[in-house]
């Protein structure tokens, strides 16, 4: 009879886990001789110091994140478990540069829409193998989804050492997609472009689907419970799987393709530094939440984009920065259990 | 002489629900105790106290005289106390000499199992007891009752003063419970105390030398088995006469059945859960089934010669069944004897390999797993009444699913069905076992129009909860002009014989029905336990 709800809201998870990761990273660059605060300091500059700083930084770098940490939150919201997004990625990249390359004389309106199209669709193709293995065979999509990133990682350095190398041949890379193709800047006189706003409208259209269409419900129960959305839902949780899966892909394989017509322009090896897997802890900082993904997106790009600076101002090697991250994702996961024990207790022994 | 267990004022509390209420029990060495009561009675929890697996709030729990105290679990084994547990606790991947060793200290030395000899004493062991376990097979393998026979044998390798087994008859087919009182004898004659924790009293009556009776947590009766008939323990397991037209189960105690109804007649969107002229439930006992109304006869499912042989332990053998509107057709049947494929089939959600079947085009199907199957336990009560209406259009607009609509109903459903929630907004997982089968209730009568298919639908409710669910599914099947037909399937035969206007029993995949004179327990129960269903028409 109690309804005595025993978890803290989204918001205030996040804020706590990130309060608590700052606690923890500032003793830890203590004991390491840097001063927290100083570091601290020049990573905030680094991030949000300026406008320019704030937009064609931290908004930039957010992007991949962004769209990544959309299709994690999909897919995690119908419990599926994506860990492929990163392969997705590099799928989506692949095909952008391809089809771009592909078309040189064509117009923006007619190559832009191409090379996204053909980068989602990528993307749901590489996330169709995995689907088609979990929900025919059973195979667990964590392992699979893991190592079809490794599959598309090498495929990539391949195609750029190889068939897609540039006509130059000096770098492991692809030629430069026609300017055409390049995606039109979001704020003139900034670096940000096209790409994070496509984020944005894919995040309120996921919310939107999932919190106020018949399908996204179907989605949510499957998520909490298949048995139940089988049960009680009578409808059948493996249609539902794949298209929760395949749409995830697809997000993922878009991160690719607009990082490649937004920012690089061409395919090299090492184009993503594992947003696919920080994508991860984007989605689970935010609940699964699209909307709060926009702005745990924006935390992460923001750590991205201050770490430079951190380095080059206070001397703190970057790579601090991947500890703070990774700190995030344990004190999330800590804070919410940690609070549901305290609640817990008393109620039940 | 110390007696194997005693327990004395034992009290146990979970959150609001008192557990155990200052509850008294013994037990001699030597003797088979049966522990009685309904589900929800708290012998469960009287049986995971003894074994150190619960502390009690208050009270004291001796063993062989001396104090369990604080000391849990270890402490427990360590006075000579095992339970079996009703789901059992195996390595499916281990063997059964494996799965024997894994909790014995004995089998293990400092490098690992394989204590020299201890092979030869596990034989011994299962030898003396008659108990033919299939040591080098791996559990995952075995039968049911293989599986059983393990764990028996894996609570009883140590010193044994009491053992515990907690409902150990659920998952047996009768002619399997004679082997396993056998064993349990056996094990008595060695000196063991037996505490038998079950809800069947025939079962009960034929093993144990003494019986002890709970009822919602306190204790009402101890006594000779020999001395008790089967009607003083089921009177005093419900606390009221369980025959002849008294005032059914727990009488008065939840305001009765009288309280239902209320809802409109034709508004399918807002409430209208059952109609005005519920009937007193506890009434509709077993001589007073009413006779079938004049226009009732109106078929609303069939099944002919279905067959279900693929893909589930238990197969439907060419099962045939109607239903008609405004009558209830109970299936009593021990568990696992082909009700969840029966279920499953009349619920549209499986296709049989062969036989005839017309079913409505929607059903409502109130599943016997409420957590896992009936809720979403982290959606809000509107979510979880949305799993049924999400996909009509009364409750679109547009591409949007119309959360308000669905508010409503659910706000209706709260109403009619006596949910005790805050709010619509309340998430099913924190109601209490009543509350949530209450919404599960509600939301598949919504279904209802046509026929409704409740599994064991009081299943772990307390008395309350029970009544208040019998009574609206009384309710739903007489009310309006054209109301639904229901099948009740239940393994309770009190349920059975209370509801039902007409009888079948479900024994190994096939139904026999049940002729109106032989509306009593005793015969119904002969057709559960004795009939081997190869037998029937």
């Amino acid at each position: 009879m109690s309804t005595r709800s025993h978890a803290l809201t989204p918001a205030l998870t996040a804020a706590t886990a990130l309060l608590a990761t700052l606690a923890v990273a500032a003793a830890l660059l203590a004991l390491g001789g840097y001063p927290p605060g100083d570091a601290f300091a020049a990573l905030f500059r680094g991030a949000f110091g300026t406008w320019d700083r704030f937009v064609s930084f931290t908004l930039v770098r957010a992007t991949p994140l962004l769209l990544t940490g959309l299709a994690v939150a999909l897919a995690f919201k119908a419990r599926v478990w994506n860990i492929g997004a990163e392969g997705q990625l590099h799928a989506g990249a692949l095909a952008a540069v391809a089809v771009a390359v592909a078309l040189p004389g064509a117009p923006g309106l007619l190559v832009i829409p191409a090379a996204l199209l053909a980068a989602a669709a990528a993307g749901a193709l590489w996330a169709s193998g995995p689907a088609a293995m979990k929900t025919g065979m059973g195979v667990g999509e964590v392992i699979t989804t893991l190592l079809m990133n490794f599959v598309a990682l090498f495929m990539a350095q391949f195609l750029v050492q190889g068939p897609l190398r540039e006509s130059r041949g000096v770098f492991n890379q692809t030629d430069e997609i026609p300017p055409a193709a390049h995606l039109p800047d979001l704020i003139p006189g900034t670096r940000l472009h096209l790409g994070f706003l496509v984020g944005l409208l894919i995040a309120v259209a996921l919310w939107l689907y999932l919190t106020r269409t018949p399908g996204g419900f179907r989605l949510r129960a499957v998520g909490a419970s298949p048995r139940a959305a089988e049960v009680s839902g009578r409808f059948r949780a493996q249609p539902v799987v794949w298209l929760a899966f395949l749409a995830s892909g697809a997000v993922a394989g878009l991160a690719g393709g607009v990082q490649v017509a937004g920012v690089t322009h061409r395919m090299y090896e090492g184009l993503s530094p594992g947003w696919g897997y920080t994508a991860i802890a984007v989605a689970l900082l935010a609940r699964l939440n699209p909307l709060a993904v926009v702005v745990t997106a924006i935390v992460f790009g923001a750590l991205s984009a201050g770490g430079g600076a951190m380095q080059r101002d206070a001397g703190v090697p970057e790579v601090w920065v991947r500890g703070i991250e990774a700190l995030v994702i344990l004190a999330v996961l800590t804070v919410d259990r940690s609070w549901q024990a305290l609640a817990g207790r008393g109620s039940r022994g | 002489m110390a007696g194997a267990l005693r327990l004395s004022g034992v009290t146990r509390r979970f959150g609001p629900v008192t557990a155990l209420d200052e509850v008294d029990f013994a037990l001699a060495p030597g003797e088979i105790h049966g522990l009685l009561g309904e589900n929800g009675a708290g012998k469960t929890t009287l049986a995971r106290v003894a074994a150190g697996i619960l502390a009690p709030d208050a009270g004291q729990v001796e063993i062989g005289g001396e104090p369990l105290g604080a000391g849990g679990v270890g402490g427990a084994r360590a006075l000579g106390v095992s339970m079996v547990h009703q789901h059992f606790s195996l390595v499916p991947r281990f063997t059964g000499f494996e799965n024997v060793a894994l909790f014995d200290a004995a089998a293990w030395t400092r490098r690992g199992m394989g204590s020299p000899g201890y092979r030869e004493r596990v034989e011994a062991r299962a030898e003396e007891l008659g108990l033919e376990v299939q040591l080098d097979v791996p559990v995952g393998r075995m039968g049911v009752v293989e599986r059983q026979r393990v764990e028996i044998l894996k609570a009883l390798m140590g010193e044994t003063r009491v053992l515990l087994l907690d409902e150990p008859t659920a998952v047996l087919a009768p002619q399997e419970v004679e082997g396993l009182f056998a064993v349990l004898r056996q094990v008595a004659r060695a000196g063991a105390g037996i505490v038998l924790v079950a809800h069947k009293l025939d079962e009960v009556l034929a093993a144990a030398d003494r019986v002890t009776v709970l009822r919602r947590g306190r204790w009402v009766l101890t006594g000779e088995a020999a001395g008790v008939s089967a009607r003083e323990l089921a009177e005093a397991m419900v606390g009221a006469g369980v025959d002849g037209g008294g005032g059914g189960v727990g009488g008065g105690d939840a305001g009765g059945p009288g309280t239902v109804g209320g809802g409109g007649e034709d508004v399918p969107k807002s409430g209208g859960m059952v109609g005005e002229d519920a009937p007193k439930v506890g009434a509709a006992g077993a001589e007073q089934a009413p006779e079938p109304r004049a226009g009732d006869d109106v078929e609303v499912a069939r099944l002919r010669a279905v067959t279900v042989s693929t893909g589930g332990p238990i197969p439907l053998r060419g099962v045939s069944m109607e239903v008609r509107r405004g009558e209830i057709l109970g299936i009593a049947g021990v568990g696992g004897n082909g009700q969840r494929t029966l279920a499953a089939v009349l619920a549209g959600m499986r296709r049989p390999d062969s036989g005839e079947v017309q079913l409505p085009e929607e059903v409502g199907w109130i599943p016997q797993d409420r957590s896992e199957e009936g809720l979403v336990n982290e959606f809000t009560i509107s979510e979880n009444v949305a799993l049924a209406v999400h996909g009509s259009d009364d409750y679109r607009q547009g591409p949007w699913l119309d959360w308000a609509s669905v508010g409503e109903t659910a706000a209706a459903l709260v109403r009619d069905m006596d949910v005790r929630a805050d709010s619509p907004a309340t998430p099913a997982g924190v109601l209490s076992g009543g509350n949530q089968q209450k919404v599960v209730t509600g939301r598949e009568f919504l279904r209802s129009g046509n026929l409704l298919v409740a599994e064991s639908p009081t299943r772990g409710l307390d008395v309350k909860a029970t009544i208040a669910v019998r009574a609206r599914i009384a309710a739903l099947a007489r009310s309006g002009e054209r109301p639904p037909g229901v099948v009740l399937i239940s393994a309770d035969l009190d349920e059975i014989l209370e509801l039902s206007d007409r009888i079948a029993v479900m024994v190994r995949g096939r139904l026999i029905p049940v002729p109106r004179e032989d509306h009593n327990p005793t015969a119904i129960g002969e057709r559960m336990l004795s009939a081997r269903g190869d037998a029937a028409p």
